[in-house]
C-alpha cells in the first residue's frame, strides 16, 4: 500500500512554490541587468521593491517545509530534499538580494557616461540568470548531473570579475578622480561573484538530495 | 524440573518448556551437538567467511561480538521464514529490526534466545553464537535465558506485588536472603527507572501499575536476572507517547550495561534507539549498517521504500 499520497501532494505543493520563487529571482536579476543595460533606474527602483515579496516567498517555504517534516517525518532521500529545501530557500534569497545590489548600483551610477567594464557585469549577471534555471531545472528534475553542469557556469562569472577587477584598478591609476565610482563598480562585481557561489552552494544541495554524498563543487 | 527451569521459563515468556528434553530443532546437521562453528556454504557464499554483511557502521567485529549468526535458515515446516542471516551484536550495542509484519523479524528475535524451540515444526541452520558458545549445541536452554532476557509486546506482569514479580526469578533460582533479594529488587527497579514511582508501593499488586509503569515492571523483572542481553519485541506498542518516550529513554541507560535488540514498527522509533538497523523483508537481511546511514542514504531501494512509507 502506498501511504505517500499525502506527503507527495506536499512535495508537489513545495516545489511549485520553489519554482515560482526562483522565477521571481530570474525575473529580478533580468530587470537588474535590463536597467543596467538601458540605465533605466525606474526598472531598478521595481527590483529593489521586489526584494521584499522574495523574502516573504522563502519564509513561506521554510514554514511549510518545517510543517511537512513535523507532520510527515520524512527519511532518506524525502528528508534530504528538506534539508535541501531549506538550502536552496536560503540561497536563492541571498541571490535575490545580490539582484537588489545591482538594481541600486544602477540606481547610483545614473547620469554617468558609461563604463566599458559594464559589459563584464552584463554577462556575469546574464550567466548568472542562466545558473538560477539551470539549477532549479536541475532540482526539479532531480538530476545531479545537470547541478554539476549549472556550477560549472559559475567559472564564466569568476572569469568576468577577474576582467571587471583588473580593469578597474588600470582605470582608477590612470584616472584617480572616478575612483568613487569604480569601487561601487568593484562591490557589485564582488555580488555577483557571490552570487554563482550562492547557486553553487544550492547544486551542492541537490547533488546530496540525489546522491546522500556531500560533494564540493567549483573548488 | 528444577527452580532454574521455571525461573527461566518464566523470563523467557511463561511458556512451557521441557528443558531436560529441549528438542534440537537444527534439523539435519550431523555435527549440531558438538561446540565447533559451522560453516554455512549451502548458499554458495564463500567457506570461511568471517565478517558480518555490516560494512558501514563497523562497530562490530566478528572478534567483538556479543552474539553473532551466520548463515541462518529457519523453516516452519516447509515454509523457509528466514533465509541466510547473518548479524552480529557487539557489547553496549542496541540494534533495531524493522520490516513489513510477517517479514521474519519477530521469529528472529526469538531464534536468540531459542523460544522457537517450542514450535514443533520449526527448525533452523546455521550458527548462533553467544560470547563464542554455540546456543544451539550444548548450551544449557535455562542459562541461555537468563543471559538473554526478553521483553514482550504487551506488559505481562504476574498476578503478584511489585517486589514478588521482580523477586520472582531469583528466588525460583533459589535466592532466599531477604536482604540480598531486597537489593536486586531495588537496584533493577531503578536501572528500570521505575523505582522513584513504585518504591512506597511494592507490596501492592503489579496489575494496579499502569501499562507503562508495568512494561518497566517487565524490564526490571528482566534485569533481575542479571542479563547480558536483553530482547525486546515491540515493547512500546502498547503504550501511550509519554511512556514510550520513558521506555526509549530507558533503552539509552540499559546499554550502558547491557545489548539490546529490539523489533519495532515504529520507523522513528528505531532511528531513535538504536546505533545499527536491520530491516528485514520476506525473510531476508536486506541491510544491516549504521542507522544514521539506513534513515538518511540506505543502501538498498528496498530499504528506502520501505521506510519511506513506499510499501509496507
Amino acid at each position: 500500500m502506498n501511504t505517500r499520497l499525502i506527503f507527495l501532494e506536499e512535495l508537489n505543493r513545495l516545489r511549485h512554490d520553489i519554482l515560482a520563487m526562483a522565477a521571481r529571482v530570474e525575473e529580478d536579476l533580468g530587470k537588474a541587468l535590463s536597467a543596467l543595460r538601458a540605465n533605466d533606474t525606474e526598472l531598478a527602483k521595481e527590483v529593489c521593491a521586489d526584494d521584499a515579496m522574495v523574502n516573504a516567498m522563502q519564509l513561506k517555504i521554510e514554514d511549510e517545509t518545517a510543517k511537512v517534516i513535523a507532520t510527515q517525518q520524512p527519511v532518506a532521500r524525502d528528508l534530504r530534499e528538506m534539508v535541501t529545501i531549506f538550502k536552496l530557500t536560503s540561497n536563492l534569497e541571498r541571490v535575490g538580494d545580490h539582484a537588489v545590489h545591482l538594481a541600486k548600483t544602477v540606481i547610483k551610477l545614473s547620469g554617468e557616461p558609461p563604463f566599458r567594464s559594464l559589459e563584464h557585469l552584463e554577462r556575469m549577471a546574464e550567466t548568472g540568470c542562466q545558473m538560477i534555471r539551470a539549477c532549479v531545472n536541475a532540482y526539479l528534475n532531480q538530476d545531479a548531473e545537470a547541478a554539476r553542469q549549472a556550477a560549472a557556469l559559475d567559472d564564466v562569472i569568476d572569469a568576468g570579475h577577474r576582467s571587471l577587477t583588473e580593469e578597474v584598478l588600470n582605470l582608477m591609476r590612470e584616472h584617480p578622480q572616478l575612483i568613487k565610482k569604480a569601487v561601487r563598480l568593484l562591490a557589485v562585481s564582488g555580488n555577483l561573484e557571490r552570487l554563482g557561489d550562492h547557486i553553487t552552494n544550492i547544486c551542492e544541495g541537490i547533488i546530496y538530495m540525489c546522491e546522500g554524498k556531500h560533494e564540493e563543487l567549483n573548488e | 524440573m528444577n527452580q532454574d527451569n521455571i525461573a527461566a521459563r518464566i523470563m523467557g515468556g511463561g511458556k512451557p518448556a521441557e528443558h531436560t528434553s529441549q528438542p534440537d530443532i537444527r534439523g539435519g546437521k550431523p555435527d549440531a551437538h558438538t561446540s565447533q562453528p559451522e560453516v554455512y556454504t549451502s548458499s554458495g557464499k564463500p567457506a570461511g567467511h568471517a565478517s558480518p554483511p555490516d560494512t558501514r557502521g563497523g562497530k562490530a567485529d566478528a572478534h567483538a561480538s556479543k552474539l553473532d549468526v551466520r548463515g541462518l535458515d529457519l523453516y516452519y515446516g516447509d515454509f523457509l521464514a528466514l533465509k541466510n542471516i547473518d548479524f552480529s551484536l557487539a557489547p553496549h550495542e542496541v540494534i533495531a529490526l524493522i520490516g513489513p509484519s510477517g517479514c521474519g523479524k519477530s521469529t528472529f528475535i526469538r531464534v536468540l534466545n531459542r523460544m522457537n524451540d517450542l514450535i514443533p515444526s520449526c527448525r533452523i541452520s546455521g550458527t548462533v553464537m553467544l560470547d563464542g558458545e554455540d546456543i544451539y549445541g550444548s548450551m544449557d536452554v535455562t542459562q541461555l535465558r537468563s543471559r538473554v532476557g526478553m521483553v514482550f509486546q504487551k506488559p505481562n506482569p504476574f498476578a503478584m506485588s511489585v517486589f514478588d514479580n521482580v523477586a520472582y526469578g531469583k528466588r525460583m533460582q533459589g535466592l532466599r536472603d531477604k536482604r540480598r533479594l531486597a537489593e536486586l529488587v531495588e537496584s533493577s527497579l531503578i536501572k528500570a527507572a521505575l523505582w522513584d514511582e513504585v518504591k512506597d508501593r511494592l507490596k501492592k499488586s503489579a496489575l494496579s501499575l499502569s501499562g507503562g509503569q508495568q512494561q518497566r515492571l517487565c524490564i526490571a523483572r528482566s534485569i533481575a536476572m542479571e542479563p547480558e542481553i536483553i530482547l525486546m519485541d515491540e515493547p512500546t506498542s502498547a503504550l501511550d507517547p509519554i511512556a514510550t518516550g520513558r521506555i526509549e529513554e530507558l533503552i539509552g541507560e540499559l546499554k550502558k550495561d547491557y545489548s539490546i535488540v529490539i523489533v519495532t514498527h515504529a520507523m522513528h522509533q528505531a532511528s531513535r534507539v538504536s546505533g545499527r538497523t536491520a530491516f528485514f523483508l520476506l525473510g531476508e537481511l536486506i541491510e544491516f549498517g549504521d542507522t544514521r546511514e539506513v534513515f538518511t542514504d540506505p543502501a538498498d531501494k528496498r530499504t528506502e521504500d520501505y521506510i519511506s512509507g513506499r510499501f509496507g
